[in-house]
């Protein structure tokens, strides 16, 4: 488990705290991503803790497609975390914007205004897809 | 000589820094267990064995974060409060036999046991001016909650912890452990309980933890911390509920004493740790079952209720000295 990485990217692994940002989602998202944190999935398992601020955070967890209202709070949000930051795009909403892409007052998916390092598509996507995303972000990123 | 090797040893590694740092580290962990089992999780599981690396991934990665200063916050104070209340902590802990004697290797002085509680205090002075220089509102309204709480809340805890000091007739904390042959946790058990709730309080935990009222003021004082600086603070606050947790079982537990005290220390530090993890999973489990109060009704607790309980527990202790020590044999 640890021997092949080195402290700091094993570190990085175990300990990814994340954030939730609702750009507009139907709440179904949200309400798998709260399901993460409770009894069930408990991701605390795996070192994943659920910050109240983005200077916390080093994973951004973005639900709901970005709307003209939202966007610029999420850019800034995005901004607020400190560096190595990743943002997961939750839901096929965030990923593409879904069924209210046409929509007037919607931009498509957050990678449209956020650099977006992992999607995970679902409407709404399980929790053991959430984790599924987080687990292989951070072993992307972290070499393994 | 004072400044040997062994001097050293004893300061920097056991029972000094490297020994707090894995201890504070440990009791994080333990502490994160405990609570998530209270809640029907697992808890962290993954980092090492039983995840009992858990709190060190964290610092590690911490450490290595980018650095932000807000913009108009107050730099000087914003970059070494952090560290500066983690040396204080760290200080105040040595002062503590934590096995027999403290890491200066001697039995304290009369009247460490007020110079811890005073250290505590310019530590917690440092963490509300960390959160008051960090330019945000949040952390400015969190930061004012913590003085307004710990201000209150240092009154009754050291009217409490004369307690035990009366009972010993000393106010040297090497003493006080030393000459409890029955724990004073049985002998006063009011003060303990009235003392360990002060204590919830002071370490900012549930029913108390309006400082951090996520649900109010996002993680209060905390809230524009990054880095290096969240690192040092998270781990003053495990620090101080490790300081705490020490306290109450030097106070009222006996210590680095085994309960089979006249046969001889055994494992001073054993004891001594084991005390420190009850002490501290009774703070988790009140924690954990307890709702958080709102801030007027901490103050309204603390002033209405703990000073003046405090204050007459302490005069019924007075009154107790001469048939304890007629009891255990005296003092
Ligand atoms: S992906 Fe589905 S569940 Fe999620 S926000 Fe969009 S519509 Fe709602």
């Amino acid at each position: 488990m640890m021997p092949r990485l080195g402290l700091l990217e094993w570190a990085r692994k175990r300990s990814p705290w994340m954030l939730h940002f609702n750009s507009g989602a139907c709440n179904a998202c949200d309400v798998e991503v709260v399901a993460l944190l409770a009894p069930r999935y408990d991701v605390e398992r795996f070192g994943v803790l659920n910050n109240a601020t983005p200077r916390q955070a080093d994973i951004l967890v973005a639900t709901g497609p970005a709307t003209r209202q939202a966007a610029p709070r999420l850019v800034r949000t995005y901004e607020q975390m400190p560096e190595p930051k990743f943002v997961i795009a939750v839901g096929t909403c965030a990923c593409s914007g879904a069924p209210f892409k046409t929509c007037y007052n919607v931009l498509c998916g957050v990678d449209k205004v956020v650099p977006v390092d992992m999607y995970v598509p679902g409407c709404p996507p399980k929790p053991e897809a959430i984790l599924y995303g987080i687990t292989k972000l951070l072993d992307l990123k972290n070499g393994g | 000589m004072i400044l040997d090797t062994r001097f050293f040893f004893r300061v920097l590694v056991f029972p000094g820094f490297l020994f707090l740092f894995s201890f504070t580290l440990f009791c994080d962990w333990f502490e994160r267990k405990v609570m998530a089992r209270m809640q029907n999780r697992m808890g962290p599981s993954y980092a090492g064995p039983f995840g009992i690396l858990q709190p060190f991934a964290d610092w590690v990665k911490l450490l290595t974060k980018e650095d932000i200063v807000p913009e108009g916050a107050g730099g000087l104070a914003l970059a070494i409060a952090p560290i500066i209340s983690f040396s204080l902590l760290v200080l105040s802990m040595l002062y503590f036999p934590l096995d027999g004697a403290n890491a200066f290797s001697n039995e304290g002085f009369e009247g460490d046991l007020l110079l811890v509680l005073a250290l505590v205090t310019f530590a917690n002075f440092l963490l509300f001016l960390l959160g008051w220089s960090s330019s945000n509102p949040y952390s400015g309204i969190g930061a004012v909650r913590i003085m307004t709480q710990f201000v209150g809340y240092d009154i009754p805890l050291t009217i409490l912890s004369l307690g035990p000091a009366f009972l010993a007739g000393s106010l040297s904390l090497s003493r006080i452990a030393s000459v409890q042959k029955v724990p004073f946790a049985l002998v006063i058990p009011w003060v303990f309980a009235f003392f360990l709730l002060a204590l919830q309080a002071e370490l900012e935990e549930d029913p108390f933890d309006t400082p951090h009222a996520e649900t109010e003021i996002a993680a209060g004082y905390w809230t524009e911390l990054t880095g290096r600086k969240l690192a040092f603070v998270r781990f003053s606050e495990d620090l101080q509920v490790v300081f705490g947790a020490v306290l109450a079982a030097d106070l009222f537990l006996g210590g680095p004493y085994g309960p089979a005290f006249e046969l001889g220390h055994g494992l001073p530090i054993v004891w001594f740790v084991l005390k420190a993890l009850f002490i501290i999973f009774m703070l988790e489990f009140v924690e954990a079952v307890c709702a958080r109060l709102r801030i007027d009704q901490v103050v309204r607790t603390n002033w209405k209720l703990m000073v003046p309980l405090s204050l007459l527990s302490l005069a019924l202790v007075t009154f107790c000295i001469p048939f304890v020590q007629s009891a255990t044999g005296g003092a």
